[in-house]
């Protein structure tokens, strides 16, 4: 057969010279090579198949928060991320395959009600023990010997506001911020039933904002109504309200402590209060997925472990300011960095801290308090 | 052969299947003949039958798009429809029949004013987007003879970023120390930033519009463009001026493209929940994000899919009574 150069087969299809059947034969040839190509390199891509895959909160999937993982494996394993639960519920129910989610508190009971947990073994965490102890037994998170929760990541839910702007709150700090019609259309709340709805239960004083009586209710949504006029919008990312903060089109907004963190490092003038209504703790951390692999068990329990190290922790408070599971990782941060702990809001004594707050539960009638959020979000 | 020896070996091979696969054709043209001398074997009856009915072939050729549709598009539909009279148990669906999510849609006052404030947004985007696209159009179409390629691609160019890009492009434009505000204050008209221009349903308008634009001004295009020159100048010549040529000839033979770009912007606009979300603020929410929060945080996938189905008939019923209206108003004008 004759051999083609680049040059002819350029040329005879400009002039028409060459022939239907050779210019078959030259894309079968191409088909041919196309198909064959990835064979080569394809042990480029066996390392993601041995890995779990973790589905998480962007941020959470950084390497630095899994070090001693990727020391040992030499990757990171498969990273899928969510914006909330809710998300991931959907997405996982509509059939995305998972290792290990990396929820909230309050969402472990509906999850393992739906049957998409199974229980963890704790024997083969090496860090279990290391783990605060008041965070392993916060209800709803084990039944019985079953622990379906291993929490490795808490923090606050509190109002953070400019304090070069509202002056007067300096030495008052309270959720009544948030309602204050001084700073009409330049506040702002989550999004969200448990940091955004909760807030207004808190603020009227519920005895139990999980589970209110109908009277709090009532008075809950007349709250929120009252704050909606006030209300520059309801924020789901911390990026809007950082940026809003720092430009100074926010005053005052629900945060968590890593929006604090990143405004305090920009050398702003703010301040995460602890409101004389308490602040609101929530505990995040990882659940085993009931349709894992079984394979990969023994790099679901290495990554537990790198997550919950203290290194990561160390990670997680200096970086995010978040809190972190491991008990050692606050000793470090304050042997290292004397005075650090106290300026991102934590007592060097960690139960202090963690009491202080009001923790996040599961709440109670759910699909009430959202149809409630959503007819005050829409003005009714 | 220096440097070349597996494509030809690729083509070596290529040649060889060729002439095992001649030969096999030959082989079944003789069985066919054979065959076809005692009596038609099956395949060639078949065969016959699909080359005589035209429909069939038609069917055929739209095989692959019509199987699509149905997998993409009928089959998603009647879960939907289905799904609407389930109802959500918490993390169960029942499945038995039952009227209660459209009794709730229409017992609860939140889906019926949402819906209708939705229609309006979308309303006021489909006018804005038109009234822009016309003139744009009527240029192209009247004024450019020349390179009228070239003025289609530069239309299109602000399209080639994603849309989300587009959406914070407005997002930078009104926010509080956006372009509008920081070119207000540093002429001195004002002295503090206007905080009306973001996160309401006016931003809203402003973005969809502007994202849509490229839908209304390319139909709207292809039927000025294919407007018969000689009738306008014969309406000039029986004595109509300008503006009443436009209104009599151009307009009503260029309705059928206003009419799909007004569709193409309105139907897809009505349910958008991501512009609304990013600039709408309180106020500014539309029905598509109230669906969206029923098949996530609310978690009710029934109702979430009744307010579907109750979305998708009224906009049905719109655009039939919207069809109608500009029908009668082509037949008075014309």
């Amino acid at each position: 057969m004759k051999e083609l150069k680049k040059e002819d087969v350029v040329e005879q299809l400009a002039t028409g010279q060459m022939s239907r059947r050779q210019f078959n034969q030259s894309l079968m040839a191409l088909g041919a090579t196309m198909v064959m190509m990835p064979m080569g390199s394809r042990s480029a891509f066996a390392g993601s198949d041995d890995h779990p895959t973790v589905f998480t909160w962007e941020g959470w999937d950084v390497p630095e928060l899994h070090q001693p993982y990727l020391a040992k494996h030499g990757e990171s394993p498969n990273m899928a991320i969510f914006g909330d639960e809710e998300e991931a519920f959907a997405k996982m129910r509509a059939g995305f395959k998972v290792d290990l989610t990396q929820p909230c508190t309050y969402k472990v009971p509906i999850w393992k009600d739906a049957g998409i947990l199974e229980p963890i073994d704790t024997s083969r965490l090496s860090t279990w023990d290391d783990i605060i102890p008041s965070l392993k037994t916060i209800p709803g998170t084990y039944e019985g010997n079953n622990q379906y929760f291993f929490p490795t990541d808490w923090g606050l839910t509190s109002v953070l506001y400019r304090a070069d702007l509202a002056p007067e709150y300096v030495d008052n700090e309270s959720w009544g911020l948030l309602w204050d019609p001084k700073y009409k259309g330049r506040l702002s709340m989550a999004d969200s039933l448990i940091d955004g709805v909760m807030v207004a239960a808190i603020y009227i004083g519920a005895k139990d904002p999980f589970n209110m009586t109908d009277d709090e209710m009532a008075k809950t949504r007349a709250a929120l109504k009252e704050q909606l006029p006030l209300m520059r919008y309801y924020w789901t990312s911390p990026a809007d309200i950082e940026q809003a903060l720092a430009s100074g089109e926010l005053v005052a907004t629900s945060a968590w402590n890593s929006s604090y963190a990143a405004l305090k490092k920009e050398g702003l003038d703010v301040r995460y209060t602890s409101p004389k209504e308490g602040a609101m703790t929530w505990v995040c951390g990882f659940c085993l997925m009931s349709d894992h692999d079984p394979a990969k068990l023994d790099r679901i329990y290495d990554y537990l472990d790198a997550y919950a190290s203290v290194e990561s922790g160390v990670f997680a408070l200096t970086e995010y300011g978040y809190g972190h599971g491991n008990i050692h990782a606050f000793a470090k941060v304050e042997q290292d960095s004397p005075g650090l702990l106290k300026e991102l809001g934590y007592s060097v004594d960690v139960n202090e801290t963690l009491n202080a707050g009001i923790f996040q539960a599961p709440m109670g009638n759910e699909p009430a308090l959202q149809a409630m959020f959503e007819e005050v979000k829409a003005g009714m | 052969m220096p440097g070349g020896a597996s494509p030809s070996g690729i083509m070596l091979l290529a040649h060889d299947d060729l002439a095992v696969y001649k030969a096999r054709r030959y082989k079944d043209l003789s069985f066919m003949s054979r065959s076809a001398t005692s009596s038609p074997g099956f395949g060639l009856r078949l065969r016959r039958r699909f080359l005589a009915s035209e429909a069939l072939r038609g069917f055929s050729l739209l095989s692959p798009t019509l199987l699509a549709m149905v997998f993409g598009l009928a089959m998603p539909l009647l879960v939907l429809f289905t799904l609407s009279f389930w109802l959500q148990d918490y993390v169960d669906f029942i499945k038995t029949f039952s009227w209660k999510n459209y009794a709730d849609f229409f017992d609860k006052p939140i889906y019926g004013m949402i819906l209708f404030k939705s229609i309006k947004i979308s309303g006021m985007v489909t006018l804005a987007t038109v009234l822009l696209a016309y003139p744009m159009a009527y240029f192209i179409a009247f004024r450019i003879k020349t390179n009228k390629l070239v003025w289609l691609i530069l239309i299109t160019v602000p399209f080639w970023t994603s849309y989300l890009l587009r959406v914070f492009a407005w997002k930078l434009m009104l926010g509080y120390n956006g372009v509008v505000n920081s070119g207000l204050k540093s002429i001195g008209l004002i002295s503090e930033p206007l905080e009306f221009l973001l996160y309401n349903p006016t931003a809203v308008t402003i973005t969809l519009a502007h994202a849509w634009a490229a839908f209304a001004i390319l139909p709207i295009y292809v039927s000025l463009e294919k407007i018969d020159r000689s009738l306008l100048e014969a309406a000039r010549d029986l004595g109509e001026n300008a503006f009443m040529t436009f209104v009599r000839v151009t307009l009503p033979l260029s309705l059928p493209g206003v009419i799909a770009a007004s569709l193409l912007v309105f139907i897809p606009t009505v349910g958008d929940y991501v512009t609304p979300s990013l600039v709408g603020g309180p106020s500014g929410i539309m029905i598509g994000n109230i669906i969206q929060s029923m098949f996530g945080k609310a978690f009710n996938w029934p109702l979430g899919a009744a307010i579907s189905v109750m979305v998708m008939f009224t906009i049905t019923a719109m655009v039939c009574a919207f069809l109608w209206g500009t029908h009668q108003f082509r037949r008075r004008v014309a």
